[in-house]
């Protein structure tokens, strides 16, 4: 007998005494009531930002010298499959059609089926000899700039609560997004524009739709503003009003407003909104020509695919990636550039469960040379030096196929997103998955890792980047959050 | 192993020896950052306290009995500490001795101090002041800091904040005329104040506008949220339920029981309040055993936040994983907490209530009408033809051969279509008709090119579609014909001729592109003339589909005293069937228990109360009265009736409520014995072949009836139809989404908070440093409910009458006397004044927690009369520019609900009428993302701003960006945050322009013709005052050259409207 035993016994019995509070000397109350003189200073103390209700998007110093100032986040919806792109499994091929030993007989969808080779030949790349498929041969000849994460894990494997998962570090609906907590603590470089802009795939909005640009209980002022090449700002001028009659109307409330000021004096409140007109004025001239992309050269648009005739939808996104470019050219903080639609069985997003090779090509096609050409434009610009490109999707998919389908199902356990520019080391591949590539094994990250990278990069503390909201000093990163340095230059 | 003695024993002493062990090797997990497993050794009493599980850690003197020797020392690597490696053993007898020397920890030492947690100015008892009023005790306050008052704001002033403040809206021009009058009238101006407070008190608008600032608290919406963010079409009566229980005044006690434990106080949808989060239906839940499990918890856990913050303002849910870093809520307090509300689903429940009750028995009268309208339709349904032929139609092209027969005249008639994948049965289409003779030569003599006529019974015309092109020799749709009825059409031929006719052929389009509008039954008569036709072939139509809801098998009348249905396959899984009737000649049903029938079935499974083979004929429908087979796609059923029986109709059903749609029959065979043995009268051989998800088309096809039969049951097919959608409109309000109530599960607490580490069970109890109510694990759900609601709602608990009275101040004042309105433990604030908050709490508790007393206490004082202004206060700002002393009223801007309220107000457009399902802001209700935004409002769309439908996490398209929440997470105070999206939004929008012209309409017809008299009534309606000069000059100069609405437009968004004084 080890003493193990001895005082497991003793210790239940304790245990449940305390829980139970039947103790007359309230034992659990005070057990659990300790706290440490000058714990809080010990704590990381919280960093709020001061915001100038004038100006919220005036640019804010970061908490320590920043390697990106901007960041621009591909947001691949519905789930792409690691199998299929970047986590190359040769053991695949070998067990392909065989059922996996120990897996699981059911899986998100159903029944799981057996193992499938990876739907797209795979070959090295560049310098690093990086094994990439030939789904996305644009994409593939970057990977020497690239820093992956293979071994990201999720805390769903339902699309809803993993997207909110990886754009606000919950599963619930209702908390701040990455874009909105950039924006909050750093504001922007372009007074004239939205300081965080989210660009909908041309095929629809995500699975999850807004709440992966929503301010959550951040000031309204951080919500991401939906904006496309197709669709501008909502309201940004009225219609069907004549330009003497709008100019007038806007002349009288400035009017009215400097009456009323003067009797309100410094009430910066007044002044705040005052303001927000003056900037909605210079919003509705420099929207217009951020959208006019009649302005960018031939070999630009067929860098990106934005020409291609043949298919409307990868003009449609080359056509958002121009946009984003555009943004950031302008000093825009943080722009989500999406790519995928809403739940659609795979025909509209990522969500391969049916055929994933058929549904892959279709995707992969309107994802891949836009995609790559705003890297290479950004790089060619010389913005790639103070932009951080991040490549995202919200879990990975199962190295089997579904039963009697042909298609991988969720995959929370194991996927891969990378980063290139700003402060990203290039060429690295970071944690690894099993021979199989279903459950990462190695320097295990789950999405907080990615998330806390991110904000680091931009100069920020995740654990001390705060709100506060119902009592608790709210993260993005909640209580959670790690650097992953191995792919910081 | 341990082994004692190994060295010779030596005195320890335990800084020089113990405490750098602890520091090295234990700290970074068991001290002031990190408690694993509630452990920590750099604090004597805690040490000795030991973690959570395992009681004391050290027994000074019984090394042997002293978990933390067991830890450092065990032999399972699993448990050994620390983790990644083993304490040598010269360190791990260093502890052992130690301990057996009794465990020194001199007092003194520790670097830190231990604080009481329960030691909080919010877990004591409310103090019981009778000695100030607000205004004395504010008073007091404002001088200890040497400030003072300001001076009353004007009445007008007072009575636009008032009126906002109680109803959310703007005085109209009477309420401040007869304010205005009032004043000047009389001189004890006190009653004309406490008069206007009355009657905003009084007004049900008062309702509207604190039931939002309960709904922000809550969460409430009308759609799932998540991913798939489906309508919750039952959510609005908890709305409803709000406003109600506020303009009567509800006292708060009542009101928290209600929502708690309605179900058992006869207010069905106050309980919607256990349901108002997002949660993931069960569609959404992946199918693995994990998804579902934490699926549960994070409902379970929406439902626990949702009452520790909106009633108790704690954050309880910080519990889930670990202990409260601040609080002293345990692990356990959570999962207690958990157990407390574990019978709850998310679901819609009945809603018992008068009028519900009406409906009721209204669409229960209405059923029995239905019946007897599809007992009138049923006569004239197709008798059954068993063992017919499997049919092989092709859209691409399908012909017929016939024995050589002459005819000048073809007629070629379509019984029948098939049924399009989402439009149901539509019109036929044929794109070429071809007919031949014996004579080959003479090739296809349809074509109108050999004189031959065609006309059809009518036609669906376009350039693609003519009865025409159904004979040009042109294939494909782009060139055929359409009929202009569903699943019916004829095409009669005149051939140029009389020909000996061998075979025709036809297609719907022989490209193959489109297989949809296919005729799928036809009937051919050749002739000599019009008034000569016979028929030569015909091909009749197919029954409908079997449907879960009911499946009518009509047979020739036939004497028999038993029958049998036998089940050759389902859709899945062993059979199920809720009821068979059988109805003989006089139309009444001998199959049932009751009239003496028996049955047997080929085997069961039986599961008490909702499957046993007797259920099959007990006249109750529904699945929880069924028989479910024993055999997976087959079994039998059958019935012996009390004598021979004159039988002609059988109907069964899966499902007849219609919620289940598995297990279904989709291929059978319905015998019955004859004096020759058992004889097949109906199966399902001449029905449409079932698909998953397929619309079932009519009930059945009229196209062979003659046509005065015909049009008689289409006339009674109109008049079900009708009914049943008077039947839907009545039941739709049956249910409300308030929270179904069941067996608790067992509530394990688990480690981390993760579902797959569940730990020992947890009985239901509240946390025990409120408290001590516990209850047995065995306590029903509205047990451990109404016991969790009375000691909320109970006059000795000390957060919930600070937490509510805290939440009406800051509705009040912008800021609540603690500015952290959810959060009234260690990590809050601490109060402004605990004084007064304690006062108001006591009070509300002694005057019987009525809400509108606690208003008017709070608005007829001369705190909040005092003005706004800053002016000549320059000194005072920069000590406290938040005014949260209150030695000035804090002005606010508008919320969103209140903006568009206000402009609806302003034109004259806001609507009274209350309550109600939501009018719609977006294209649609609920459901995947990319709503658009409603432009244009009429009607109901101008009703207030709460009655709107919300959904979750999509924010009006307008006036969202005034920080109007999404419905996300709880909101407890919200932000007033300043865009040029807000900008645009206010200025641009089409809303706004609709306004601006209502608005400029309102003010010619109270204005008149003269400018000047116009814009001073718009001045009015908007400011409660008149123009200066100057403004009137600024304002005339425009209207004169770009009318009025520029004026509006400005109006609706000057800081004046917008902000409250």
């Amino acid at each position: 007998m080890t003493n193990d035993s001895v005082w497991n016994t003793q210790s239940i019995d304790l245990c449940r005494r305390r829980w139970l509070g039947d103790s007359a000397t309230a034992l659990g109350a005070i057990a659990l009531t300790s706290l440490m003189e000058g714990e809080s200073l010990q704590a990381s103390t919280p960093i709020i930002p001061s915001i100038d209700p004038a100006r919220p998007y005036a640019p804010r110093a970061s908490h320590f010298p920043a390697k990106a100032k901007n960041v621009v986040v591909i947001f691949c919806a519905g789930a792409v499959s690691q199998l299929e792109t970047w986590d190359y499994k040769p053991e695949l091929i070998k067990w392909d059609d065989k059922p996996l030993p120990g897996g699981p007989a059911v899986t998100f969808q159903g029944p799981a089926g057996n193992l499938a080779r990876p739907q797209y030949t795979f070959q090295q790349r560049g310098q690093t000899g990086k094994w990439v498929s030939d789904m996305i041969p644009h994409l593939a000849e970057l990977t020497d700039d690239i820093a992956f994460v293979h071994s990201l894990t999720s805390k769903s494997n339902t699309h809803g609560p993993a997207e909110n998962f990886l754009s606000t570090g919950f599963n619930l609906d209702g908390f701040p997004s990455l874009g909105s907590w950039a924006t909050y603590a750093l504001g922007s470089e372009n007074q004239d524009l939205p300081a965080y802009v989210a660009i909908p795939d041309p095929r629809g909005v995500p699975q999850n739709g807004s709440n992966n640009w929503g301010p959550g209980f951040l000031p309204a002022a951080f919500q991401g503003t939906v904006l496309s090449a197709k669709d501008p700002i909502r309201h940004l001028v009225a219609k069907g009003v004549a330009r003497e009659s709008d100019e007038a109307a806007k002349h009288l409330l400035e009017q009215m407003n400097l009456q009323h000021q003067l009797h309100q004096v410094s009430d910066s409140r007044l002044t705040a909104r005052i303001a927000s007109y003056q900037l909605a004025a210079r919003m509705q001239l420099s929207v217009p020509d951020l959208s006019d992309l009649s302005t960018e050269p031939p070999h630009i648009l067929r860098m990106y695919g934005a020409d291609d005739t043949k298919n409307g939808d990868k003009a449609a996104f080359a056509r958002n990636c121009i946009l984003a470019r555009r943004l950031i050219e302008r000093g825009v903080r943080f722009v989500q550039l999406f790519n995928g639609a809403y739940a659609s069985a795979g025909r509209l997003n990522w969500d391969g469960h049916n055929a994933i090779k058929e549904q892959y090509d279709i995707h992969a096609e309107i994802m891949d040379q836009p995609a790559a050409a705003l890297i290479k434009d950004l790089r060619q610009r010389g913005l790639l030096e103070n932009t951080l490109v991040v490549w995202c999707t919200e879990f990975g998919r199962m190295p089997f196929f579904q039963k009697g389908a042909k298609g991988r199902d969720h995959n929370p356990d194991g996927f891969t997103c990378w980063m290139t520019g700003a402060g990203v080391k290039p060429g690295v591949s970071h944690g690894m998955t099993d021979e199989f590539g279903q459950k990462a094994i190695e320097n295990i990250h789950p999405l907080y890792h990615f998330n806390a990278t991110i904000l680091h990069l931009l100069g920020l503390d995740y654990e001390r980047l705060s709100v506060e909201h119902n009592g608790i000093q709210r993260r993005l990163t909640n209580v959670e959050g790690k650097l992953i340095r191995e792919i910081l230059a | 192993m341990l082994s004692i003695g190994l060295c010779d024993a030596q005195d320890i002493d335990f800084v020089r020896d113990i405490r750098p062990i602890f520091v090295e090797h234990c700290y970074s997990c068991h001290s002031a950052s990190e408690q694993e497993s509630g452990l920590r050794l750099d604090l004597k009493s805690a040490a000795f306290r030991g973690g959570d599980k395992h009681g004391p850690d050290i027994v000074a003197g019984v090394a042997a009995k002293s978990p933390l020797l067991g830890f450092v020392n065990s032999s399972d690597q699993a448990k050994r500490m620390p983790p990644d490696y083993a304490l040598d053993a010269k360190q791990i007898e260093k502890l052992n001795q130690w301990i057996e020397q009794g465990a020194v920890w001199p007092d003194g030492i520790d670097s830190v101090r231990e604080i009481d947690r329960t030691d909080h100015w919010s877990f004591k008892p409310i103090a019981f002041s009778t000695l100030g009023s607000i205004d004395t005790l504010i008073e007091a306050k404002l001088r200890e800091n040497g400030l003072t008052r300001s001076p009353p704001a004007t009445p007008i002033q007072w009575l636009r904040r008032v009126t906002y403040g109680l109803t959310g809206l703007p005085p109209t021009l009477d309420e401040t005329d007869t304010f205005t009058r009032r004043l000047t009238n009389n001189p004890i101006s006190e009653t004309a104040y406490a008069e206007v407070v009355d009657r905003l008190l009084a007004s049900p608008r008062y309702g509207e506008r604190w039931a939002q600032h309960w709904l922000d608290v809550v969460r409430f919406a009308d759609t799932h949220g998540f991913e798939v963010n489906t309508e919750r079409p039952n959510a609005w009566p908890y709305r409803d339920y709000i406003i109600r229980a506020l303009n009567e005044d509800t006292p708060y006690d009542q009101f928290i029981r209600e929502q708690l434990i309605g179900d058992g106080l006869g207010v069905d949808p106050a309980t919607g309040f256990l349901v108002t989060a997002s949660v993931l239906l069960p569609g959404q839940i992946g199918k693995d055993a994990e998804s579902i499990r934490l699926a549960r918890q994070d409902a379970l856990d929406e439902i626990v936040n949702n009452i520790g913050q909106t009633f108790l303002g704690l954050s309880i849910g910080c519990a889930r994983c670990h202990d409260h870093k601040f609080d002293p809520v345990t692990t356990i307090d959570y999962y207690a907490m958990q157990a407390m509300v574990a019978g709850v689903e998310y679901d819609d429940r009945e809603w018992r209530s008068e009028e519900t009750a009406t409906k009721k028995r209204r669409a229960a009268m209405l059923h029995d009408e239905a019946d007897v309208v599809q007992r009138s339709i049923d006569e004239f349904a197709p008798i059954a033809r068993p063992k017919s032929a499997s049919r092989m139609i092709r859209s691409d092209k399908h012909s017929v051969d016939f024995e050589k027969q002459p005819a000048h005249i073809v007629r070629f008639e379509i019984l029948d279509a098939n049924l399009h994948s989402s439009l149901g049965l539509i019109e036929p289409c044929i794109d070429e008709f071809e007919i031949y003779s014996d004579r080959e030569s003479e090739g296809n003599i349809a074509l109108a090119s050999n004189g031959t006529r065609v006309t059809a019974s009518g036609s669906t015309e376009s350039g693609s579609h003519h009865a025409r092109f159904v004979n040009d020799g042109i294939v494909g749709n782009e060139s055929s014909w359409m009929s202009n009825a569903k699943g019916y059409g004829w095409l009669q031929f005149e051939l140029p001729k009389e020909f000996n006719i061998t075979h025709v052929a036809w297609g719907r389009d022989r490209t193959g592109k489109f297989d949809d509008r296919t005729t799928t039954a036809y009937r051919i008569q050749f002739g000599e003339s019009t008034d000569k036709m016979r028929v030569v072939t015909e091909l009749l139509p197919e029954r409908p589909a079997v449907d879960p809801k009911r499946i009518h098998d009509r047979i020739p009348i036939t004497l028999t005293q038993r029958l049998r249905l036998t089940i050759e396959a389902t859709n899945s899984l062993e059979p199920c069937i809720d009821e068979i009737e059988v109805f003989n000649q006089k139309g009444k049903n001998v199959a049932l228990h009751a009239a003496g029938t028996k049955s047997t079935t080929s085997g069961d499974t039986l599961v008490p109360a909702v499957h046993d083979p007797s259920y099959v004929h007990d006249g109750m429908f529904g699945n929880d009265r069924s028989w479910l087979g024993n055999e997976n796609g087959r079994g039998w059923v059958q019935l012996e009736f009390a004598k021979p029986e004159e039988i002609g109709s059988i109907v069964w059903s899966r499902d007849r409520s219609g919620s289940l749609v598995d297990r279904l029959p989709i291929e059978y065979t319905i015998e019955v014995e004859t004096p020759d043995g058992w004889n097949r009268v109906a199966d399902s051989t001449d029905r449409r072949p079932w698909r998953s998800g397929m619309d079932l088309g009519p009930p059945f096809i009229t196209t062979t009836l003659d046509p005065t039969d015909a049009r008689r049951v289409n006339e009674l097919i109109k008049e079900r139809n009708r009914l049943d959608a008077q039947i839907k409109a009545l039941e739709r309000d049956q249910f409300v989404f308030a929270g179904k109530f069941r067996t608790p599960d067992s509530i394990h607490w688990l480690n981390r908070g993760d579902p797959e580490q569940p730990r020992d069970l947890v009985k239901p109890a509240v946390p025990v440093f409120l408290g001590s109510l516990q209850l047995p694990e065995t306590s029903s759900d509205q047990v451990r409910r109404k016991a969790l609601a009375d000691w909320i709602a109970d006059a000795s608990n000390v957060l919930t009458a600070r937490v509510l009275v805290n939440r009406v101040w800051q509705g009040h004042f912008g800021t609540g006397l603690v500015d952290t309105p959810s959060d009234f433990g260690r990590n809050g604030s601490k109060p402004m004044h605990p004084e007064l908050l304690d006062t108001l709490a006591s009070n509300f508790q002694r005057e019987g927690w009525s809400l509108k007393r606690l208003h008017r206490e709070i608005v007829l004082s001369e705190t909040y009369r005092q003005s706004s202004s800053i002016f000549g206060r320059e000194e005072t700002m920069k000590q406290d520019a938040d005014a949260r002393l209150l030695w000035r009223f804090p002005g606010r801007r508008l919320d969103a609900e209140e903006i568009r309220d206000t402009m609806l107000a302003m034109t004259g457009e806001l609507r009274s009428e209350m309550y109600g399902r939501g009018f719609d802001l977006f294209d649609k209700r609920g459901g995947l993302s990319g709503f658009q935004p409603v432009e244009t409002f009429t009607s109901h769309g101008m009703k207030r701003t709460i009655y709107a439908h919300k959904i979750r996490r999509e924010r009006d398209a307008i006036f969202g960006a005034f920080d109007c929440p999404d419905a996300g997470q709880s909101t407890a105070k919200r932000r007033e945050s300043t865009t040029p999206v807000q900008a645009l939004n206010l200025f641009n929008s089409t809303f706004t322009l609709d306004r601006a012209k209502a608005f400029a309409k309102r003010i010619q017809v109270e204005g008149g013709t003269d400018l000047n008299q116009q814009i001073r009534v718009a001045y009015n309606i908007a400011m409660q005052r008149e123009p200066t000069l100057i403004e009137l000059s600024t304002a005339l100069d425009v209207v004169k050259i770009h009318e009025l609405e520029p004026l509006c437009r400005a109006l609706f968004n000057c800081n004046e409207v917008i902000f409250i004084p």
